[in-house]
């Protein structure tokens, strides 16, 4: 007797949101991140993993829709997100981190780079933590979007435009 | 000028011209709009009013009772409302289809126009500008890519050369692959459509919003709600964030760069809530 397949569900991790899962047919996605950011979290030992979708670097913007929507923010959207995850048994220590997104516009002044920001916003944080970044596919002029699947801990992106998937 | 009226000309299915918003546009920006000239006006084209009346009766609005006319609907909801309907109505059609040679997916080109539309009305509406211009020619600015789109296409190998070089603005490879580029072509077109003198010179200076002369204000509110869709990564295809960044237009906009932030979640919200107006339609 063969083991029933595992029903692959895809759950869409629209802006401002985050989402974990222990469910090992499921798939996280967030789709076309432009400057936003995406970072998924993945336990490799008990196979558990999230997937979050910030727009911007800090909540100091919006104290009221950080504490509604801390996904919003980078510095209150990463913290969610462990806490989300050592809530399934996930341990720190044992997590890799994937980035993807931070795409810029054209841009020698600087105005419009809040790809960059929000790049800049999560190292900092991260290195603060102990962190260190397992893989990336960031910046630049591309638009991109991420699928984290649970039961391997692949990560894969795909750019607009372009045929094929990257694997990080 | 021939050789943008030579690409319009030459396209196989050139979209229907949305006769209505022109004329729409100038009676709505009477000092006393005339309501009954409206109401015939959009109670003409009655593939128009059916939508419109839908759209009117869906839940977004919750109507005690269903409306039956365009008469009706003005009183319910108001001209503003039903203008942003009609709008609605009868660009996404044409700008719902996919744009191969952009490798623009169905429904991909509505939601970029969509979210530049919107984002640059709420400016507007923040700044006290006259809205109803501001988010048409918003909506309208990328309607030049669906007439460039076949032309691209015979050009695909090209194209796909250039499109590595992600340094490169989007407009500069179709001017070197083509001669012209998407915005003077849509300028032509909305020029050809009888749509006023500052809205063809707003969508045809889009990317280069000073270049309009009188009219680089609109042009600004134009680039504005575009940076703001493809920040929010609403924006598809080939050389998708190919945008020249041009931070004189926060300037005439008298903004600053946070309001950049601010305006990406504002949009967000207001995307999410009038999300069932304007569904893409084929």
């Amino acid at each position: 007797m063969t083991a029933a397949p595992v029903e692959s569900k895809r759950i869409i991790v629209g802006a401002g949101q985050l989402a974990v899962s222990a469910e090992s047919g499921d798939v996280l996605s967030a789709f076309s991140l432009g400057s936003c950011l995406s970072v998924a979290v993945y336990d490799p030992l008990i196979r558990v993993g999230g997937l979050l979708h910030v727009l911007l670097p800090e909540s100091s913007l919006s104290p009221t829709r950080a504490s509604t929507a801390p996904a919003t923010f980078v510095d209150t959207g990463v913290p969610a997100l462990f806490h989300a995850l050592y809530a399934l048994g996930a341990e720190k220590y044992r997590t890799l981190i994937y980035v993807v997104g931070g795409a810029q516009i054209i841009d020698d002044a600087g105005v419009f780079n809040i790809g960059r920001r929000n790049y800049d916003a999560l190292t900092v944080l991260l290195h603060k933590h102990n962190l260190r970044i397992r893989g990336e596919h960031v910046g630049g002029g591309l638009n991109r979007s991420v699928a984290l699947h649970i039961a391997t801990g692949k990560v894969l992106v795909r750019t607009t435009g372009q045929a094929g998937e990257i694997a990080l | 000028m021939n050789e943008l009226d030579d690409y319009i000309n030459r396209v196989k299915h050139l979209p229907p011209a949305p006769r209505v918003l022109p004329q729409l546009l100038q009676l709505l920006g009477q000092p006393e709009v005339p309501s009954e000239k409206v109401v015939n006006l959009i109670t003409y084209d009655p593939a128009l009013t059916a939508s419109v009346l839908q759209l009117c009766n869906s839940a977004f609005f919750g109507l005690a009772t269903p409306v039956s006319d365009v008469a009706e609907a003005v009183t319910q909801l108001g001209f503003q409302q039903i203008y942003r309907l009609v709008v609605a109505a009868s660009s996404s059609r044409t700008l719902t289809p996919p744009q191969k040679g952009y490798a623009i997916d169905q429904g991909e080109l509505w939601k970029h126009s969509v979210t530049a539309g919107i984002a640059a009305q709420l400016l507007a509406r923040a700044q006290g500008e006259n809205e109803n211009v501001v988010f048409t020619a918003a909506l309208l600015h990328d309607i030049g890519k669906v007439v460039l789109s076949e032309a691209l296409e015979k050009r695909y190998a090209d194209l796909l050369l250039a499109a590595n070089d992600s340094a490169t603005p989007l407009v500069e490879t179709e001017k070197k692959l083509l001669g012209v580029d998407h915005a003077q072509v849509g300028g032509r077109l909305l020029d050809r459509w009888k749509f006023p003198p500052n809205l063809v010179s707003a969508v045809w200076f889009h990317h280069h919003p000073r270049a309009a002369g009188e009219h680089a204000k609109l042009a600004s509110y134009i680039y504005f709600g575009n940076a703001i869709a493809h920040l929010l990564g609403h924006t598809y295809g080939h050389k998708a964030m190919a945008l020249t960044g041009r931070a004189e237009v926060l300037k005439t906009l008298d903004l600053t760069p946070a309001d950049l932030d601010r305006y990406m979640l504002l949009t967000m919200d207001e995307l999410s809530r009038v999300e069932t107006l304007f569904k893409a339609r084929t």
